[in-house]
C-alpha cells in the first residue's frame, strides 16, 4: 500500500483518480496548488506524488525542484496536456521522475504505481468477472443467488447459510458483506471449533480474571465485528446450552462479557452457515426454533456445485489463473479436460475442485504448457461415500430397486465386464442379460 | 505567433474534459466489474454527459479561432 498525493487544480479529475486509487489500495490526499502540496510535504512523506505539469501558481517541475532541495525524493508522474512536452521531460528528468499524457487510463495509474507486476496484468487481464468482489459463475441458480445477495445487503437482515461442505458459504458471507459497504469488518469464527469452556468467551468476550487463565479483557466476536458482519459457521455444532445465552444477545442487541456486569450494544449483521439440511435442523433438534428464526430472517441456499455445472469450466479458468499468478507459470487448459471437470460431481463442491486442480498443477511439467489432470478426479472421501452408499439397503425399497443398485454397483466395479460381473454376483451371463433386458437396461448398462 | 499559442492553450483546456472523461469511464468499469453499488456509476455518467458538453465549447473555440484566422 503507498501513500500518494496528487497535484492537480482540477477538483473533478481529483476526486476520480482518488476513488479509482483507493480501490486500488493506496492512501492518497490531494492538492490544488503548489503552496498546498509544499505544506503536505512539511509534515508527510508520500511513497509517489501524480503532479500536473502546469498549476495555477507555477509549473510542477518547480515542486520537484522543491523536494530535491529538501532531501525527499518519492516517485514522481507529470502529468501533462501536451504530448509534444513528453519527449522534451523524458530528457530532463531524475531517473524517479516519469511522465504521463492526458487522456489518463487507468492501466496508466497501475503501470506507474506499480511497474513490475503491470506488465504481467496487461498480458492476463482477468476474463472472468468476480461477483461482489468474490463470488464466479453465471449459472441461473448463481443468478438467482446474486439477486438474493443485493437484496439482503441492503438491509440489516440476519442471514443463514445452508449448502454442502465445499459450496463457498465463507465466500458468499465475503460477498454479502462486501455488497453491504458497512463500516466494520467481516469476523469469522467456527462453533464448531471451541470447546464448550471457552466458546461464551469468544463469542462475548471476557473480564479479566473471569476465570482461571483470563489474564486480561478480551474483546468478544459480536464486539470486534461492530458495525460490521459477524460470521458464524457451523452455528448448528455449538453446544446446545450456549444457545439461550446467543438467542439473548440476538434479541437484546446487547451482549454482556464472561464475569462482567455491564451491557455493551451490538450492532452487526449476523450470517451464520450450516451444512445440514432444513430437515435435519428441524429433526434434530440441532439448534432451538426461536433462535433459528433469529439467525435465518433471510435464509440462503447455496447451490452444489453439481447443480451449477455450466460454471464448473468458469471456476477451473479462475483457479488456474490465479496459480499462474502466484508461481509465474503460464498454464492452460485444453477443451478436452474442462469437459472431463464438467463431468464429474464434485461431491465436496468448489472445494475439491480447487484442490484437484492445485494438485494437478503440481504434477505437471514445469516447462509445459498444459497442465496434467489426474486419471482418477475422485477424492478418496467420494470413493468412500459412494461405497457405503451402494450398500445400503433399507426397509422400504422394493427387491427389484435392490437388484437394480447390486447389478449396477457390480458392473461399475468391474468397469462393465458383464462375464466378471455376473460370476460376482453367483449368476450366469445369460441370466445378467435376461436381467438388464427385464428392466430395459440399468444406468448406461444395457 | 500569439494565434498558434492561443490554439495550443485551447488543444491543452480541451483535454481536461477529455481527462475526466477518462476516468469517470474508469470508474464506471470498476465498479461494474467489481458488483459496487451503482449510485457512483450514475455520478460518474453525468460527469461524463457533462464534461462531453464541455469538451464540445472548447472545440467550438477552437473552430471560432480557425474561422478568425481565415477572414
Amino acid at each position: 500500500m503507498l501513500n500518494i498525493l496528487l497535484v492537480d487544480d482540477d477538483s473533478e479529475f481529483s476526486d476520480v483518480v482518488c476513488h479509482i486509487v483507493e480501490f486500488l489500495g493506496h492512501n492518497i490526499d490531494t492538492a490544488a496548488n503548489l503552496a498546498e502540496a509544499q505544506q503536505w510535504f512539511e509534515n508527510n512523506t508520500f511513497d509517489h506524488v501524480f503532479l500536473d505539469f502546469m498549476l495555477p501558481d507555477g509549473s510542477g517541475l518547480h515542486l520537484v525542484e522543491h523536494l530535491n532541495s529538501i532531501g525527499q525524493s518519492p516517485k514522481i508522474t507529470l502529468i501533462s496536456g501536451h504530448p509534444s512536452v513528453k519527449g522534451k521531460l523524458a530528457e530532463m528528468c531524475a531517473p524517479n521522475v516519469g511522465h504521463l499524457v492526458k487522456p489518463l487510463q487507468r492501466e496508466d495509474i497501475e503501470r506507474v504505481l506499480n511497474p513490475k507486476k503491470n506488465t504481467e496484468k496487461k498480458k492476463k487481464q482477468p476474463s472472468i468477472q468476480k461477483h461482489f468482489g468474490t463470488l464466479i459463475g453465471e449459472s441461473p441458480v448463481m443468478q438467482q443467488l446474486y439477486t438474493m445477495i443485493e437484496r439482503v445487503a441492503n438491509t440489516n437482515a440476519n442471514v443463514m447459510l445452508m449448502g454442502e461442505s465445499g459450496a463457498g458459504k465463507e465466500v458468499v458471507a465475503q460477498a454479502i458483506h462486501n455488497a453491504s459497504q458497512c463500516e466494520g469488518p467481516l469476523v469469522a469464527t467456527n462453533c464448531g471449533a471451541l470447546s464448550k469452556e471457552l466458546i461464551g468467551s469468544e463469542l462475548f468476550g471476557h473480564e479479566k480474571g473471569a476465570f482461571t487463565g483470563a489474564i486480561a479483557r478480551k474483546e468478544g466476536v459480536f464486539e470486534q465485528a461492530a458495525n460490521g458482519t459477524l460470521f458464524l459457521d457451523e452455528v448448528t455444532e455449538m453446544p446446545i446450552d450456549m444457545q439461550p445465552n446467543l438467542l439473548r444477545v440476538l434479541e437484546s442487541k446487547k451482549v454482556v462479557r464472561v464475569g462482567g456486569n455491564k451491557e455493551l450494544p451490538v450492532d452487526c449483521r449476523v450470517i451464520s452457515a450450516t451444512n445440514r439440511s432444513l430437515e435435519d435442523l428441524a429433526q434434530n433438534n440441532v439448534i432451538r426454533e426461536d433462535i433459528y428464526f433469529r439467525l435465518a430472517v433471510f435464509p440462503i441456499d447455496i447451490p452444489a456445485l453439481r447443480d451449477r455445472k455450466e460454471d464448473i469450466e468458469l471456476l477451473a479458468k479462475a483457479f488456474l489463473e490465479q496459480l499462474n499468478d502466484e508461481n509465474g507459470t503460464d498454464f492452460t487448459w485444453q477443451t478436452a479436460q474442462l469437459k472431463e471437470l464438467s463431468g464429474y460431481d464434485w461431491p465436496g463442491n468448489v472445494r475439491e475442485l480447487r484442490h484437484a486442480i492445485h494438485r494437478a498443477f503440481i504434477m505437471s511439467d514445469p516447462k509445459g504448457k498444459t497442465i496434467t489432470l489426474p486419471s482418477n478426479l475422485e477424492s478418496p472421501f467420494s470413493r468412500v461415500n459412494k461405497k457405503s452408499q451402494a450398500n445400503q439397503v433399507s426397509a422400504g425399497q422394493t427387491i427389484e430397486e435392490v437388484e437394480k443398485d447390486l447389478i449396477h454397483a457390480t458392473l461399475d466395479k468391474v468397469q462393465g465386464n458383464k462375464t466378471l460381473a455376473a460370476q460376482m454376483l453367483g449368476i450366469s451371463t445369460k441370466t445378467l442379460y435376461n436381467r438388464l433386458n427385464a428392466y430395459g437396461g440399468i444406468g448406461e448398462y444395457s | 505567433m500569439k494565434d498558434k499559442e492561443i490554439l495550443r492553450t485551447l488543444v491543452h483546456d480541451a483535454r481536461a474534459p477529455l481527462n475526466r472523461i477518462s476516468m469517470n469511464a474508469e470508474l464506471i468499469k470498476m465498479i461494474l466489474e467489481n458488483d459496487m453499488p451503482k449510485d457512483k456509476a450514475l455520478s460518474a455518467l453525468d460527469k461524463i454527459i457533462n464534461n462531453c458538453q464541455q469538451c464540445s465549447e472548447d472545440l467550438q473555440k477552437i473552430s471560432d479561432l480557425d474561422s478568425s484566422e481565415s477572414t
